[in-house]
């Protein structure tokens, strides 16, 4: 622990998590699902580079005897209209959301970063013609880019990752663009330039790192909204088509068996409704901790 | 004469994440009608705590007074729950504060805050229970009303409006006919001050409660604005409890001082014999730290150290580690606030 | 003191456009005249303070002479160099010339250490290696009466005094020859502003500074300075040595605010005795001729005419009034 100005200790990022599982408990639950998605993503992506199956069934092997069967010991999740292990499909359309999500809210956050602080910081034409172009970018929605995209280079995972990184960037930069607003007037900044430093060498030593944890809360609960999102153009059948597996495009499949075999779509459903909770609550357990200080 | 405020045996503490702060440690205090009482020190001192729990305005998550009494006209104002302590707030017991922008409502012009203020004292006198948000500070969160002034139409009642005017200059603001127009944005530092002040008296409170009134405002205006209040003091029979940092403003205005230190009175005297005859280390101290000379001449002696930590206070005299006077007792027991001669009094060692 | 100047400002303006209404097309301009035309100087090793409350243009005239902010009129000449033109290496220029600012809370960046924001200067202007900056950095911070192990701490760890102690570490660490001192102690206790101003007198006999001293605080300015410039709306008032300012003041601004400057003795009530009226004028649309007319007990008809002139009115007095002029 580190000694403080008033010679008492400063808490240590570990003790902090820990103060945010005491005053959020639900974060714990949010955390911890959290990482499975996480790791199951980068297993079954890994083993699969390898040749190795994870799952307990092959996903796109159809075996028509087992059709429609309800969860049971042997298919825990049941099997679809094909005689697919379900189980074995949601494992296998994990690294979907996982790539997707993370990739869109990485570039996301750089780029909205990027022109946001150099927009906030410059100000003047520089900010007014960057902050027109992000409402115009903004005002797009991401379903009517989305189909575009499909349309012109044809439906799949990397394509919707496209669509949606090209729309998911403008509230990161409205964001930087605030903070460094903020940022700007500090002392620190002033001092910044008496030490030689020029518009870009500031804005990456000093704005960016004080305005980055701002952003990365913020990108915790947006993760969940990314997914929400993705499987929606995935049950529109923009993505990942049949027979690979993907959470959304399942349950558009099999929304006519809602009532014959309604754990076919109700499961990929809750599936996706728990990975977005558990991104949710973690957001709000690290906003609630951090806001305390 | 008897004690406008009698404070006696005071305590106040908050609890932090990081403990528990104790911000006021058995304070006593008297201060008598028609009397200027400055309360000093630096920041952390409790100078400001003290002043805002005289009307009840700590924030009441994480204050509590954990004993003492604050006696007004011989009431106890700590007993007293929140809605009747607001009976006292803005009226009998007048505040103002550091930011005068933040006390003053932004939507309604100034001529009209004046002269819902001078409504309520009427209302008042004629024995309604009355208050309104108006006269409050912005650290309150509750709104309970007990009893609802009504709504002012753009226009102030002719009769309101020579007494507003009589106020504004009171408060020396020149074209007061204009500024009766004006929003509180419109005006400057020192005239919004001027309008809290003119806002305060109209009340004809007994008692003034001023926590750094003119630490915002410029030096000329500042001595305007000092120098208005002591005017008034007089002309209206008010007595002002003035919180402030600033030694050389104390040493102006005020009658009797209050030097305070980690949350303790370390002394208490007429405003002539603290600054001739300072008998706590502090003070001296203090007055050592205050330029009023020439570098060839003059040489400023700081205060070695830092103020202790509120949480974690040291045994015996809080001021012990840094004072240059220090003896062994000083260490291990807490002083008490001790008579002397002179109508003053004490917290240390050195004359007990 | 050596007669080498090191600062010395000709007639420096410093207007900042306002647009006259909604129309951004529109061609009527109006100015903030911010800074009027002031020619102050400052020779080595000397304290010049500049004195006055707010929007007066201290602050603006510290800005502009640092290039902050480029200046609308005049010279600048700085060691020598004519620097007005905006076109100068600024890294030649903040090796010699440094600022420490009013506000300690803002002016550390809180998520580098200590050691970094020292030395931060170093590397930004000065092409030396690793350990060359971590022993400037070591010595900065014996200068200013912190141990070495502060290189390592965040901002947070340090209380306010502490953080200003860092901030003069870092102006000094170049080893300039002047420094801009922004308010320095505004924001400090007294107990620690005795403290930082004791630290500077002893830092400025040590390395030969200068100090541009920018103030509202009048016993600040007596204590610490060699010589004072007083401004009001942009101009330079009254500019002379610190104690003839002090005890003789001539401008009748000059006498309201020092006059109005609290004096810690209760036998003095100088406080009391202060007659000024009126308010800091617009700087946008100032009074015509002397700014300060609408509000000096003396103003005679002439004084709304035309603004006067810094005079020198006796040996090193300077002195911007009609009267005072007319009287000398």
């Amino acid at each position: 622990m580190k000694q403080n100005a008033q010679g008492t200790s400063d808490p240590t990022p570990f003790d902090r998590v820990l103060t945010m599982f005491k005053k959020t408990p639900e974060s714990i639950v949010g955390f911890f699902v959290v990482v499975l998605f996480i790791l199951t993503g980068i297993i079954v992506t890994i083993f699969d580079l390898l040749g190795i199956r994870v799952t307990p069934y092959n996903p796109i092997q159809q075996n028509v005897g087992v059709a429609l069967s309800g969860p049971s010991w042997d298919h825990l999740f049941g099997c679809d209209f094909l005689g697919r292990d379900v189980f074995s499909r949601v494992i296998a359309s994990v690294p979907n959301d996982v790539a997707v999500s993370f990739s869109v809210v990485f570039v996301a956050i750089i780029v909205g970063a990027l022109l946001g602080s150099l927009a906030g910081f410059k100000g003047g034409l520089l900010d007014e013609l960057l902050m027109r172009f992000t409402d115009v970018i903004f005002s797009l929605p991401v379903l009517v880019i989305a189909m575009v995209i499909a349309v012109a280079l044809g439906p799949g995972l990397t394509h919707m990752m496209i669509a949606m990184i090209v729309i998911w960037w403008p509230p990161y930069a409205r964001m930087a663009r605030g903070e460094s607003l903020r940022v700007a007037h500090q002392n620190f900044i002033e001092a910044a330039k008496f030490a030689g430093q020029r518009t870009l060498g500031i804005l990456f030593k000093h704005v960016l790192p004080n305005i980055s944890i701002t952003m990365l809360v913020y990108a915790t609960l947006d993760v969940g909204t990314v997914i929400l999102v993705y499987a929606g153009l995935s049950y529109l059948g923009l993505s990942v088509r049949p027979p690979l597996p993907d959470l959304g495009e399942m349950i558009s499949n099999s929304q006519d068996y809602l009532i014959t075999a309604p754990w076919l779509p109700i499961i990929p459903g809750i599936v996706i409704a728990v990975i977005v909770i558990g991104f949710s609550v973690l957001g709000d357990g690290i906003r609630d901790a951090l806001e305390a200080r | 004469m008897e004690d406008l405020l009698s404070i006696e045996g005071f305590s106040v503490k908050y609890t932090t994440s990081s403990g528990t702060v104790t911000a006021l440690d058995n304070v006593s205090l008297d201060l008598h009608p028609n009397e200027l009482l400055a309360i000093v020190g630096e920041s952390g001192c409790g100078k400001s705590t003290l002043g805002l729990s005289i009307i009840g305005l700590l924030p009441r998550s994480t204050a509590t007074v954990s004993s003492g009494s604050v006696l007004y006209k011989s009431k106890d104002l700590v007993k007293l729950d929140s809605n009747k302590i607001r009976e006292y707030r803005g009226t009998e017991i007048a505040m103002i504060f550091q930011e005068p922008l933040t006390s003053l409502s932004p939507v309604y012009k100034v001529g009209e805050q004046i002269a819902e203020a001078i409504m309520i004292r009427e209302l008042r006198k004629k024995g309604h229970k009355v208050h309104s948000d108006l006269m409050q500070h912005t650290y309150t969160k509750q709104t309970q009303k007990i009893s609802r002034l009504p709504r002012l139409s753009r226009k102030i009642p002719t009769d309101l409006k020579n007494e507003v005017i009589d106020y504004l200059k009171l408060v020396r603001i020149a074209d007061a006919e204009q500024v009766l127009d004006r929003y509180p944005f419109e005006l400057s530092g020192g005239m919004t001050q001027r309008v809290m002040i003119a806002m305060a008296l109209s009340q004809e409170p007994a008692l003034l409660i001023a926590d750094e009134p003119t630490t915002a405002l410029d030096v000329t205006t500042q001595a305007q604005v000092l120098k208005l209040m002591k005017e008034l003091m007089h002309k209206v029979e008010t007595s002002i409890l003035l919180v402030t940092h600033d030694l050389a403003v104390a040493s102006q205005v005020a009658d009797r001082v209050i030097v305070m230190y980690a949350g303790e009175i370390a002394e208490n005297a007429d405003v002539y014999s603290l600054f001739s005859k300072p008998l706590h280390p502090y003070t001296s101290g203090l007055l050592a730290c205050v330029p009023t000379g020439y570098k060839d001449t003059e040489e400023l002696t700081p205060i070695a150290g830092t103020i202790p930590d509120l949480r974690n206070p040291p045994t015996g005299c809080k001021f012990a580690p840094r004072c240059p006077r220090a003896m062994d007792v000083c260490t291990t027991t807490r002083p008490h606030l001790t008579s002397q001669e002179d109508n003053r009094s004490v917290s240390c060692f050195l004359y007990e | 003191m050596s007669s080498e100047t090191i600062l010395s400002t000709e007639n420096v303006t410093k207007y900042f456009p306002v647009r006259k209404g909604l129309n951004p097309f529109s061609k009527e301009k109006r100015f903030i005249r911010a800074v009027d035309g002031v020619s102050i100087t400052i020779r080595k090793g000397m304290t010049v303070a500049v004195v006055g409350e707010s929007g007066c243009g201290k602050t603006t005239l510290a800005r502009t002479v640092a290039l902050m902010t480029p200046p609308t009129g005049g010279k600048i000449v700085f060691s020598g160099r004519d620097i007005s033109s905006g076109r100068i290496d600024r890294t030649e220029l903040y090796k010699e010339m440094q600022m420490v600012f009013q506000d300690p809370e803002s002016s550390l960046d809180p998520r580098m250490k200590v050691g970094q924001s020292i030395a931060e200067p170093l590397r930004g202007l000065m092409s030396w290696k690793k350990d060359e900056i971590d022993e400037a950095v070591k010595r900065s911070l014996k200068a200013v009466g912190l141990s070495e192990d502060y290189a390592q701490r965040l901002p947070r760890q340090l209380s306010g005094g502490q953080k200003q102690r860092v901030a003069i570490a870092r102006a000094i660490s170049t080893q300039p020859s002047l420094v801009i001192l922004d308010e320095p102690t505004s924001a400090l206790d007294a107990s620690v502003q005795a403290q930082i101003l004791k630290l500077l007198l002893d830092l400025q006999k040590e390395f030969k500074l200068s100090y541009m001293l920018i103030t509202h605080n009048i016993a600040v300015a007596q204590y610490m300075s060699d010589y004072i410039a007083v401004m009001y709306a942009g101009n330079v008032v009254e500019y002379g040595p610190t104690k003839t300012v002090i005890t003789k003041p001539r401008h009748p601004y000059t006498i309201a605010l020092i006059s109005s400057a609290p004096i810690p003795d209760p036998t003095k009530k100088n406080l009391l005795q202060v007659e000024i009226k009126g308010e800091v004028p617009s700087a946008i649309t100032p009074p015509p001729g002397c700014r300060f007319n609408p509000r000096c007990p003396y103003a005679e008809s002439f004084c709304s005419e035309q603004n006067p002139a810094l005079e020198e009115i006796s040996p090193q007095r300077f002195v911007a009034c009609h009267f005072v002029q007319k009287t000398a």
